[in-house]
């Protein structure tokens, strides 16, 4: 798979916000490469960056206050950053589509969910109206909302959290794009619902070799599906690796201590071991290493350096002095 | 187990001595009326969302509540508070009956009980910074005002792991599960004895919810509160809950002691939303069976006379369909611990 042409080359990119007190760096030099048909995992701490960056590549940043510093995504021999909104708008929900992490910020209160439904389709696809009715219910019950057709004239404040969720999986897939952007697509959904949409990913996947970038921080979730995982932490990524090594052998502190945190289905043990301390300030970050203020490893040097991201062993990338100090002995 | 008996004991006691329940919840349902169809061909009928559904929490305890999506948990909850209005049923809080409470009525007992929303987006408002959303319930209840206030609003971004720095931005400056912890600071503001949380850390990295899930259970030891905690994530549950509630349909499938309900799933819905959850580990989800439940998904607009999941269950028996098991069957593991199944239930 990796020896195949990237179907999407993140490089470098850069993206702030302007507020009152300061210019928030929310993502800081991110590079990333998507292979077809490979599912890649995004996860790390919440307010790092995982969504931005992706709102980035899709052209969603609001501007201002939010402003690209620099950077190129690069899919079909464009620069994904340099295009205007018309030509956004035809690569947009079409070649790329994105499920948000929002459902009710991303759907139209005031149409019905039908109608939201329909609207890609007949305006990608060029359905009738007919046509795209059907099209929408025939997605509906693929997500598992069942009775489809009957609820395609309800508003999104008369579904349940979940339901919204998976409307926007269907709007999402409805014109079977090249890449997926999934941003928590399954934190409302019961477990034998998520199961079932996952198998739905899966077998997108391997019927029309779609790539998906898989935002979640259910790590469960990524275990089941991601071959590749890049963790992210104050709007860098630190780690990536494929997924059994990740999860066999984290490298990098941040890592680690999730791992760690995590509650385990087959134990129910007292206090979870939390990572000490506040997540980072973007606007105001301390020299050096953005993790040292609460790394257990930390030496002097990484006050003074920020690592960068290094290769390591084949698959593996660490920006982590300690961890890149110790492969080296 | 050696000690339910004595659970068992001490409860059958409490019921006759002791203070009422915290919250107790008698055959709640919620319907939402809707009119489908043609203007000329109209359809009417109704959404039941939540369908008979009774339980207690009692002092310092947490009931978690799982179940599929659309089952019904965020109206239960919505309509313990009386956000929406109970089509029928009773809810009282410490013994006080509070069906149906219209705002003014409610006021006070919003000191008592409070909820953190499912959606994070959607509950907060965008043009107050959050300084002021989490301040607001102080100003409401007249807890605390000027300087002493602003001081309790920082103590509370520090509780959630919010940087204390970012008081004065607003709602949309935030990622996902920053928003979701104003929610979870602005909830504990009035110190209740109760809160109900709809999904709480759902959009959360693990580190951060575990903090939070610590928060929580530090919380209830040192100040006795309460949760109705209503997650998909069952090894949260597991985690958190004394007592665990599987819905189905608007109905309780299953209900009893965490440790019970986890390690003897006795309804066949439960089994197959414990065999499904996805574990942390790639080489053993590569290797895993789960259950996967057959048939189609019901939907609540119609009445369902027999037990809700007939349709899609493996020991469906003729009787399921015309008889709809009762919520009170006791499993044989724990006195405590009771399921509505005819198969099962025996
Ligand atoms: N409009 C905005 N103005 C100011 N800051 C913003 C704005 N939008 C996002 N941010 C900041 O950018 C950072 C990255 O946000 P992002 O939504 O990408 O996080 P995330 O990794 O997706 O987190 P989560 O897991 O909680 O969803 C956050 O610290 C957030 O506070
Ligand atoms: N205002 C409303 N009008 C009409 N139907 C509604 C309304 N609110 C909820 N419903 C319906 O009631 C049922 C239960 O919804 P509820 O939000 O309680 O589910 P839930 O168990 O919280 O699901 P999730 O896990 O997906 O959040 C759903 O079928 C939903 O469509
Ligand atoms: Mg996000
Ligand atoms: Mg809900």
């Amino acid at each position: 798979m990796k020896d195949s042409q990237p179907l999407l080359q993140v490089n470098d990119l850069q993206v702030s916000f302007k507020t009152d007190e300061s210019q928030v760096r929310a993502v800081r030099g991110v590079s990333f490469d998507v292979h077809p048909g490979e599912t890649v995992g995004l996860v790390g701490e919440s307010g790092s960056g995982k969504s931005v960056t992706n709102l980035a590549m899709m052209g969603l940043v609001p501007k201002p206050p939010g402003r690209i510093d620099g950077g190129r995504v690069m899919y079909d021999g464009k620069d994904l950053l340099t295009l205007n909104e018309r030509q956004m708008q035809s690569i947009r929900g079409r070649r790329i589509a994105m499920i948000f992490q929002d459902p009710m910020t991303a759907l139209n209160p005031l149409m019905t969910v039908g109608q939201q439904l329909t609207e890609m389709t007949r305006l990608h696809l060029g359905l009738n109206k007919r046509e795209a009715n059907r099209k929408a219910a025939e997605m509906l019950e693929l997500v598992g909302l069942s009775g489809a057709e009957k609820r395609l004239r309800d508003y999104p404040h008369q579904f349940s959290g979940g339901m919204r969720q998976r409307v926007m999986i269907a709007m999402a897939l409805s014109c079977e794009p090249d890449l997926l952007i999934a941003d928590e697509p399954t934190t409302a959904l019961d477990v034998t619902i998520q199961a079932q949409i996952l198998d739905l990913l899966r077998d997108l996947q391997q019927r029309r070799g779609t790539s998906i970038i898989m935002i979640t921080h259910d790590l469960g979730v990524v275990a089941e599906v991601c071959q590749r995982v890049l963790v992210m932490y104050a709007g860098r990524v630190v780690e990536q690796a494929d997924v059994q090594s990740l999860f066999a052998a984290p490298k990098h502190p941040y890592t680690l201590g999730l791992l760690n945190s995590l509650p385990r289905f087959d134990q129910s043990s007292h206090t979870l071991e939390a990572i000490p301390g506040q997540p980072p300030d973007l606007g105001n970050l301390p020299a050096g290493c953005s993790f040292r203020p609460r790394c257990p490893w930390a030496v002097d040097a990484c006050a003074n350096e920020d690592p960068r991201l290094v290769t390591m062993d084949q698959d593996r990338q660490v920006a982590c002095l300690v961890a890149q100090e110790t492969a080296n002995v | 187990m050696s000690d339910s008996t004595q659970t068992e004991g001490t409860r059958a006691a409490d019921s006759v001595t002791a203070d009422p329940p915290l919250l107790s919840v008698q055959d709640l349902h919620v319907q939402f009326p809707f009119s489908r169809g043609s203007f000329l061909n109209p359809h009417h009928g109704v959404i039941r969302a939540v369908d008979g559904l009774s339980f207690d929490i009692r002092e310092g305890e947490t009931l978690a509540l799982v179940g599929e999506s659309g089952c019904g948990k965020s109206t239960t909850a919505r309509a313990i508070i009386n956000l929406v209005h109970p089509t029928s049923g009773r809810v009282r809080l410490c013994g006080t009956d509070i069906t149906g409470l219209g705002d003014r009525a409610m006021m006070p007992h919003r000191r008592v009980v409070q909820m953190v929303f499912q959606d994070p987006f959607a509950s907060l408002n965008p043009r107050m910074t959050v300084g002021n959303i989490i301040g607001e319930p102080l100003v409401v209840h007249r807890l605390a005002s000027g300087k002493d206030r602003k001081l309790e609003v920082l103590r509370l971004m520090d509780l959630v792991g919010l940087n204390p720095r970012f008081l004065n931005r607003y709602p949309h400056e935030f990622s996902g599960g920053q928003r979701q912890r104003i929610g979870i600071a602005r909830a504990l503001a009035v110190q209740p004895k109760l809160i109900l949380c709809d999904e709480p850390v759902s959009a959360l990295d693990v580190s951060i919810q575990a903090q939070i899930i610590n928060l929580m259970m530090d919380l209830q030891q040192q100040l006795g509160l309460s949760y109705l905690f209503i997650a998909h994530d069952l090894s949260v549950v597991r985690h958190i809950a004394t007592r665990v509630g599987v819905m189905y349909l608007g109905r309780l499938a299953e209900i009893g002691e965490a440790e019970s309900v986890y390690s003897h799933p006795t309804h066949p819905y439960t089994e197959a939303l414990l065999s499904a959850v996805p574990v942390p580990d790639p080489v053993l989800a590569a290797t895993r069976q789960r259950i996967r439940l057959v048939g189609e998904v019901p939907t609540p607009d119609r009445e369902h006379v027999g037990c809700s999941f007939a349709d899609r269950c493996p020991l469906v028996v003729d009787r399921c369909r015309v008889d709809r098991p009762p919520q009170e069957q006791v499993v044989q593991t724990s006195q405590l611990h009771t399921v509505a199944c005819w198969e099962r239930g025996k």
